[in-house]
């Protein structure tokens, strides 16, 4: 799955230490998520879309 | 409980279980290790030190049960895990199966079945059941 995660998290300023902290999971789930290797839960998907101030989960990620 | 939680990590890529994190998780293994070795030295029956030490390692084992569940994973670690295990119960599952396939047959030739382990049937029967219940909770749950 693609996803846009890099991109947001950056344009917010945020480590990825910080986004897996906001969304409960450990840095390396947000790491092989930003490197599309992991596909994520829907609920971690939504969170992860609310932390980085999207209203859309398909403006983050893409099939 | 004696150990917490927040004391020690989860195994992640070798055997079951926690290993400490702080220095109270190093302490407090220490503390149990070195009761052990006090208990062997002290002038006890042998029994006596048999059975104090079977109490600290129990201790030890119930502490680590309690801990495991606590011990923060996130979706992805779950997941995993839940893979990790399932290819080590085919691995420990066609370990058993072949030891009791060649006890049964052998003892089947020889017409005398007191060398098959029915432990070990047991185990196999009782992982069969748990498997089925398993399933059947999940399928109501969700």
């Amino acid at each position: 799955m693609k996803t846009k995660i890099t991109f947001y998290r950056n344009q917010l300023g945020m480590t990825q230490e910080e986004l897996a902290t906001a969304v409960e999971v450990t840095r390396q789930t947000i790491i092989s998520l930003e490197q599309g290797k992991y596909n994520p839960s829907l609920e971690l998907a939504h969170k992860i879309t609310k932390v980085l101030k999207k209203k859309h989960i398909e403006e983050v990620f893409k099939l | 409980m004696i150990a917490k939680p927040q004391w020690f990590k989860r195994r992640k890529y070798f055997g079951w279980g926690a290993y400490p994190a702080t220095w109270q998780g190093w302490l407090y293994l220490a503390v149990a290790l070195v009761l052990i070795a006090i208990i062997q030295f002290i002038p006890i029956t042998s029994q006596l030190k048999i059975v104090l030490t079977i109490l600290i390692a129990l201790i030890l084992i119930v502490d680590t049960a309690i801990i495991m569940p606590k011990l923060s994973k996130d979706e992805r670690d779950k997941k995993h895990e839940a893979i990790a295990e399932r290819n080590a119960l085919w691995a420990i599952l066609s370990v058993l199966v072949s030891g009791v396939s060649y006890q049964v047959a052998s003892s089947a030739v020889r017409n005398d079945f007191s060398n098959v382990d029915w432990f070990l049937v047991a185990a196999i029967i009782f992982g069969l059941l748990v498997k089925a219940m398993s399933n059947l909770y999940l399928d109501r749950k969700d």
